[in-house]
């Protein structure tokens, strides 16, 4: 595989002379591979959009190199890198009409004026603009702008597109049409894309790889299933999806199997990712909707633990229950309403509660 | 119920507004009338007017009389004018050149400094403009303190001869007006969103081309409104082009005060205004014109 973006022990630091330097970045590396639709997530202050504007040239690197293709750009200006970006809020030029706004960037890089007028057609036909090449920005929606900024950053075929949160600004219809459309668009062009976003829901639906980051670091590099089935820490795991935590310490593990005791004397059994020994403090995690609810005298063959519904979340196609399963341990679980409409559990009720061993991983503390 | 208070909302409307009529009337109107009336009738050699109707002071513009009374066409007067536009012209330019640049490092300047520096832009206007004008006389005369230190380095060896000249007007000019060009600029380079300037060089613009394809299209309504206000009191100037140009260089402005003050005649002088404000309105029916066809072009925002 080819490297389109290799950052290499990046650091970034706000401020550097003052006395409250502020460190964005702290020494992190990863690579963006060619044709990728790469996604780098956190919560805001993770550092993840200063990641970005060090790609497009914005801010200078406090320490580490970026290359792109092999080639060192972080002493590049953000005009001599073949990198676009789309802003969070668009950054349309509102003097210009739309054609003209996507024309800019070829016009810059005094394209002929024949193959500018052909690449502005074709782009703005990519993103279904056509029709509006006369209008001025202020005259579309926040969906046409969205359009016009993509068009504008594609139109002069960048080796990487830049996008810092697009779809933030969009209600949330138009985020997930628009979300399908990324993806095939990254798809269709080949150019590859890396995208800022703090919505875990968007990471998982568009990307071919994630780097979540949190206070200037990359806690884990993946796949969207390899992130949410197999995240390497309590950050990652908490931040992309729900997730119950139960802290505990192992008392006995064999080669497939660790078992922990939580509380005071329940004991859950977890799959061995290696390396424990007795006596590990260690976190257990378990994804709400591997979790089976069923009335007490319907037990299935899973092993099952009595609990008791606590509290009732109401989502629409998904009911939250919080369940008390004694020994100061609770669990949120999942449940599809009944075909009636109608809530399966009440509050108060008695449920067989079932998960399996492979369905719980140790966390690193 | 006080019943001469009128009923429609369009006679409510008027009341509420004759205030500013009144005001805009008595201040403004009245004089510009006085003003044109006074330009057609015949001067008193005492001062002020002869309420006789003529158009001497129209004809006195272009033409004089030779000694055998014929009537013959003197350029004296249009050259005046003529190099009243130069020179404000000049100064405006010298303006935008020095006003611009000034501006944007203000807008750069974070949020709680950039108020203190407006605050020292406007500091000039807290002193007599004929004093700061006089002050330019120290710098730039004769035994000054641009040439002593230059002739006594021997990097000269004479009088550079600043003052008296065009330059020394248009220096004197740019001075005063200066802050007139500056804040307009500010206003509007303050609203424009800094995130263009990232957006421009993001698609290849150099930082010339940001400049010119997205910062000054973008200020231009302020660049424009900055360049009427140097302008138009640059044309009517009379304190320095009195002072540094040493009154042989006449502009329109100190000829209309020397018509009014010293060669008492008022009709010629009310002639000349006339003329300025003019040549003021046309130039601002065209820029009225440009900017609505631009608004248009721009949709509502």
């Amino acid at each position: 595989m080819i490297a389109a973006i290799d950052i290499r022990g990046v650091t970034k630091v706000y401020n550097p002379a003052s006395n409250q330097p502020v460190k964005a970045l702290d020494n992190v590396s990863l690579t963006i591979n060619d044709n990728e639709f790469f996604t780098l997530l956190g919560p805001s202050g993770c550092g993840k959009t200063t990641l970005l504007r060090l790609i497009a040239g914005f801010e200078q690197v406090s320490g580490g190199a970026i290359m792109l293709f092999d080639e060192e750009i972080v002493n590049l200006e953000p005009n001599q890198r073949p990198i676009n970006t789309v802003f969070q809020h668009y950054a349309l030029f509102p003097h210009m009409t739309v054609a003209d706004n996507v024309a800019f960037g070829l016009e810059r890089l005094r394209k002929p004026r024949s193959e500018i007028d052909a690449t502005v057609e074709r782009v703005l036909t990519l993103v279904k603009m056509k029709e509006l090449g006369d209008r001025r920005p202020n005259q579309l929606s926040g969906g046409q702008q969205q359009r016009v900024a993509l068009a504008r950053a594609l139109a002069p075929s960048p080796k990487v597109l830049l996008l810092d949160e697009p779809l933030s600004a969009l209600d949330l219809k138009l985020r997930q049409a628009m979300r399908e459309e990324l993806k095939q668009l990254q798809k269709e062009t080949g150019i590859t894309f890396v995208f800022v976003t703090h919505d875990q829901e968007e990471a998982l639906a568009m990307s071919d790889r994630i780097a979540v980051m949190s206070n200037g670091e990359v806690q884990q590099i993946g796949g969207p299933t390899d992130i949410y089935e197999h995240p390497v820490n309590r950050f990652v795991a908490d931040f992309i999806g729900d997730t119950n935590f139960l802290d505990g310490e192992i008392v006995s593990f064999d080669d497939d199997l660790v078992t922990c005791r939580i509380g005071v004397q329940s004991m859950f059994e977890a799959e061995n990712s290696g390396g424990h020994s007795i006596g590990d403090k260690v976190t257990l995690f378990l994804r709400p909707e591997k979790i089976t609810l069923s009335p007490p005298d319907q037990a299935s063959n899973v092993k099952t633990r009595p609990g008791k519904v606590a509290n009732i979340v109401y989502l629409g196609n998904q009911t939250a229950y919080t369940l008390d399963m004694g020994d100061g341990i609770e669990l949120t679980a999942q449940a599809r309403p009944r075909e009636d409409g109608k809530l399966p559990f009440a509050m108060g009720d008695s449920l067989a509660v079932g998960f399996s061993a492979r369905a719980l991983r140790v966390l690193a503390q | 119920m006080n019943l001469w208070l009128p009923k429609s909302a369009a006679g409510k409307r008027w009341l509420g507004l004759a205030p500013s009529y009144f005001i805009i009337g008595i201040f403004m109107l009245v004089p510009m009338v006085i003003m044109g009336v006074f330009s057609f009738l015949e001067p008193n050699p005492y001062g002020g007017v002869k309420p006789v109707g003529s158009l001497a002071a129209y004809v006195k513009l272009f033409f004089e009389y030779d000694l055998e009374d014929n009537l013959v066409f003197n350029p004296g007067y249009i050259n005046i004018i003529f190099r009243s536009f130069q020179l404000s012209f000049g100064a405006t330019l010298l303006c935008l050149v020095f006003g611009f640049p000034v501006a944007y490092y203000i807008t750069l300047q974070p949020e709680n400094r950039r108020n203190f520096y407006i605050y020292l832009i406007t500091i000039p206007f807290w002193t007599n403009l004929l004093i700061r004008t006089f002050a330019w006389i120290i710098i730039l005369g004769r035994g000054g303190v641009i040439e002593t230190p230059l002739l006594a380095a021997g990097i000269i060896e004479d009088s550079l001869r600043m003052m008296y000249t065009d330059g020394a007007i248009a220096i004197g000019l740019t001075y005063s007006y200066l802050p007139l060009m500056v804040l307009p600029i500010y206003a509007s380079l303050e609203k424009l969103d800094f995130r263009l300037l990232e957006a421009a060089s993001d698609l290849y613009a150099s930082r010339l081309e940001v400049m010119t394809k997205v910062v000054i299209p973008l200020c231009k309504p302020g660049i424009i409104a900055g360049c009427i206000l140097v302008f138009i009191p640059c044309l009517g100037a009379f304190i320095a082009p009195n002072l540094l140009g040493g009154g042989k260089n006449l502009m329109l402005g100190s000829l209309v005060q020397f018509q009014f003050a010293s060669a008492r005649n008022w009709p010629f002088g009310a002639a000349l205004s006339m003329l300025l404000l003019s040549a003021v309105v046309i130039m601002l029916i065209f820029y009225a014109r440009a900017a609505s066809k631009r608004a248009s072009m721009e949709g509502s925002d």
